[in-house]
């Protein structure tokens, strides 16, 4: 054997019998992993009345759901890459972005997936996003409200946080949330998505609405007693029980009782 | 409005699927022995497991895979080396250059031992030109690729793999 046989030997790759190594090292290898799986995902980016969604969607539930702004999906590509595994698959996600057509379309129990946290990485995180999994539909309350909820009274601002990194926004509701003062606060995918959400949920919301209509009424967590806005049993309460909901009826379908002092409607 | 393209990278298992076999090979004909192979190929597909997410999706992942596998190949044989050392400190500091012209030729190719005697040259090489080698004829790289694991240009993969091929032939 000279020295060119002996090269071209070694490079033609298929002569080396590994098959059964392989099988073995593929096994513990396996093992090996096992801790510390990344988990798949499929992802794909769907058409909704909200605009383009990437959304990703795991074995328990949706993972993720962002909306496509401007170029920033190699970003988000990335950062996605380092907790899990994305496969692209666009037919097991066009069923989320048919949910969300027909939940904005008036179908009130359209949003039937199940919503997996696995992004939320914090116990603050999980806990707020708990909670506001809570509020209905029809309901708003403030991002105070929401601290007061989780065990953060003085955390507006965090929750804040919470909700801009909300992995899961439409079906985790953190359109939800507004400014304590009844202001409409941020969104974001953009203030405009937030007030059609809203408006699909009963409030009554121009295209160009900054704050809550009068016609919400405000209900108080502990009394159960739902006010009318400008009630002066609402204003000497804390802003912290108050919840927001869009009619008198959607108050009542959650067990308040109307205000013996503003007397709202119904 | 068409949904935009996504650029995703492969899933990991397929890349698994598709290079392990040669990543053992390689593995195989470099180290020179199953048990060393296989703990090395572990321990290749769990870094590359690791380090896969920061990975730009555009790049080749061949080069990169023997990025590792080389440096994994370097480290064992930095702390083989530092354990012969404890344990035979007393015997001669490059045993490889020793043995090497030991073995007559004729007695070699008689013996059909001309792989054994191949792999012995080939370890004696200049580690440079050594690994350029291996990458070029074990792992069937061509010069480019050769280049973006050693860090170097393809210019000096060409000439360290020809020089390891010159010292070869004139050993042989």
């Amino acid at each position: 054997m000279n020295l060119e046989q002996f090269l071209s030997g070694a490079a033609g790759a298929g002569d080396l019998p590994v098959e059964e190594l392989l099988r073995r090292s593929r096994k513990q290898f396996e093992r090996m992993l096992k801790g510390m799986r990344r988990p798949e995902v499929a992802i794909g980016v769907v058409n909704s009345p909200l605009g383009d969604l990437l959304v990703a969607l795991g074995a328990r539930g949706i993972v993720l759901i962002h909306y496509l702004l401007g170029g920033d999906l190699e970003s988000i590509i990335a950062k996605l890459r380092l907790t899990l595994d994305p496969v692209e698959d666009r037919h097991s996600v066009t069923g989320v972005g048919a949910e969300i057509r027909r939940y904005l379309d008036g179908h009130t129990d359209a949003l039937r997936s199940r919503v997996d946290l696995a992004l939320a990485t914090t116990p603050f995180q999980k806990k707020v996003l708990g909670k506001l999994q809570e509020v209905p539909r029809g309901a708003v309350v403030s991002y105070r409200a929401l601290g007061a909820a989780a065990g953060a009274p003085k955390g507006a601002r965090a929750i804040g946080n919470v909700m801009h990194n909300n992995p899961v926004p439409i079906y985790v509701p953190c359109h939800r949330v507004i400014a304590s003062g009844g202001g409409l606060g941020g969104y974001g995918g953009g203030l405009s998505r937030k007030l059609r959400l809203l408006r699909s949920e009963g409030f009554t919301l121009g295209n160009a609405a900054k704050a809550l209509p009068v016609s919400v009424v405000w209900g108080h967590k502990d009394t159960k007693i739902y006010c009318r806005s400008g009630c002066p049993a609402v204003q000497r309460a804390d802003s912290a029980r108050i919840v927001f909901f869009a009619d008198s009826a959607q108050a009542k379908t959650a067990g308040l009782r109307p205000c013996k002092v503003c007397r709202p409607a119904l | 409005m068409a949904p935009a393209k996504l650029l995703l990278p492969l899933p990991f298992e397929q890349i698994m699927r598709r290079h392990e076999g040669e990543i053992m090979r390689y593995l195989l004909r470099s180290s020179g022995n199953r048990a060393d192979a296989a703990d090395l190929f572990q321990e290749t597909w769990l870094r590359a497991y690791c380090a896969y997410p920061r990975l730009d999706p555009g790049s080749n992942v061949r080069p990169w895979l023997y990025t590792i596998a080389l440096n994994l190949c370097r480290n064992q044989a930095r702390d083989g080396a530092r354990r012969a050392a404890v344990i035979i400190a007393d015997e001669e500091a490059n045993p490889a250059a020793e043995r090497i012209g030991k073995t007559p030729r004729a007695q070699v190719e008689n013996d059909g031992y001309a792989a054994v005697r191949m792999r012995e040259l080939i370890s004696a090489l200049p580690a440079r030109q050594r690994e350029a080698l291996q990458l070029r004829y074990f792992a069937g790289l061509n010069y480019p690729e050769i280049a973006e694991v050693m860090k170097c240009s393809p210019q000096t993969a060409r000439a360290n793999v020809s020089q390891a091929r010159r010292k070869l032939k004139s050993l042989w």
